[in-house]
């Protein structure tokens, strides 16, 4: 029956409820990046599915894909490999992303040193200006 | 994925059309070479391309290859021929269709328009000819080779290629090999019934045949263009039989501006491939095709 600590908690509750009632433009852009960054993290969690799914046909379970592993070198996937995923990627997200004129773009170089990140990034991008046009 | 069941082996099919509600000026089927190649070396390459300039584009896997199912015989020519006029019965492609293809692809196309010239408004062949007994021969020696090499010194051959030319090479390889190891594909190409000078004359619709300049197929050139109706060859100098992979810009041009002729879209054929520039270089290379 302490009269402090019933205080006490509705001090802490209404802390935060100011906060998101009236943010302020420091606040604004810690919660856009972070936004960004929970993007990256669901592409990504998309990506390490599809690879699951691909991976699977060669009996490769438990490989790890993080955002610097490579198709070629790591995964060693071959460029029938990467028709399959476009599949995926096209079922996923449909027209928003062109996986096919994504690497259309690229020099043999690129392609061999391509990464999971890049292509997170390139979904990103291309989910953003879906939904900004 | 879209396996096709033609009744006899699952094939792998991938299709493009145009986006947009864009028409359809053409139907196009693409396809690929043996033992490294697969419907990859066009799905990153050609067909975003084709498909931008109205073209309805099919590509599949050769039984074997690819996605594809690969029974373990079954592989002469007539084999490819009946898997792709069932491939495009299921899909229920009727009316006449523009045919490319790379290589051994390339004797596909031009034998299916041979069995089917009322189903073929055109021929493209890249670094390819019609099969004939000498083209038998010529397969004959180039499998031979592969089996020999690959199939029984599979280790040291692959060692070679890892040191010599690159671990991506090598994997591709291997895929072969494996191919060659576990189907008659190697016995089976050589004893393909092959068409006549005759039979070769009887394809009335235009066909364009590419080759590098620095390709022993080159040769050939005069031979086709004496023998068909309506050929035109050109000559890509500085290529070698990966002329599809080096140059797709080039290759992709050529086929468009022959199957713009066909439809008077000539103009849809130009603006398609400007916007693209050189397309798919990178992603034809990594699936670049070593040998035929």
């Amino acid at each position: 029956m302490n009269p402090s600590q019933p205080t006490g908690a509705t001090d802490d509750e209404l802390v935060p409820i100011d906060n998101e009632l009236a943010p302020t433009g420091d606040v604004l852009v810690p919660i856009g990046e972070e936004l960004a960054r929970a993007d990256e993290e669901s592409v990504l969690a998309d990506l390490t599915g599809m690879l699951a799914t691909l991976l699977d046909e060669y009996g490769l379970d438990d490989v790890e894909v993080r955002m610097e592993t490579t198709f070629n070198r790591d995964l060693e996937l071959e460029s029938i490999d990467l028709v399959t995923l476009a599949g995926l990627l096209e079922e996923r997200y449909g027209d928003r992303v062109n996986f096919a004129e994504f690497l259309a773009g690229m020099e043999f170089d690129e392609i061999i040193e391509l990464t999971v990140g890049r292509l997170v990034e390139h979904v990103v991008q291309s989910l953003k200006v879906a939904e900004a046009g | 994925m879209a396996m096709v069941d033609t009744g006899d082996v699952r094939l792998h099919v991938q299709r493009m059309t145009p986006k947009g509600g864009r028409p359809v000026t053409a139907t196009a089927v693409l396809v690929h070479g043996l033992l490294t190649d697969s419907l990859a070396s066009y799905y990153f390459t050609l067909a975003p391309v084709f498909a931008v300039s109205g073209i309805d584009v099919i590509m599949y896997d050769l039984r074997g290859h690819g996605r594809s199912e690969r029974p373990e015989s079954g592989y002469r020519l007539d084999d490819h021929l009946d898997d792709l006029e069932a491939l495009l019965d299921r899909l229920e492609v009727t009316g006449p269709v523009q045919l490319v293809g790379n290589s051994f692809g390339g004797s596909v196309a031009f034998g299916y328009a041979a069995r089917h010239p009322e189903r073929a408004a055109g021929v493209s062949l890249i670094e390819s000819e019609p099969a004939t007994a000498g083209w038998a021969a010529t397969m004959d020696g180039v499998l031979r080779q592969v089996l020999t090499e690959l199939a029984h010194n599979e280790a040291a051959a692959l060692a070679w290629i890892t040191a010599n030319r690159s671990q991506n090479t090598a994997r591709l390889a291997k895929g072969a090999a494996r191919l060659a190891r576990e189907t008659t594909l190697a016995r089976d190409i050589p004893v393909s019934q092959v068409l006549t000078e005759d039979q070769i004359r009887s394809v009335r619709c235009p066909v364009l045949a590419l080759y590098g300049g620095e390709s022993a197929l080159v040769e050939r050139a005069p031979w086709l263009e004496s023998l068909l109706p309506d050929c035109r060859t050109v000559v890509v100098p500085g290529h070698e039989h990966s002329v599809l992979v080096e140059a797709p810009g080039t290759v992709g041009d050529h086929i468009l501006s022959m199957i713009g002729e066909g439809t008077g879209k000539q103009g849809v054929a130009e603006r398609g491939s400007a916007e693209r520039g050189v397309a798919g270089r990178g992603v034809a290379e990594f699936a670049r095709v070593e040998g035929r």
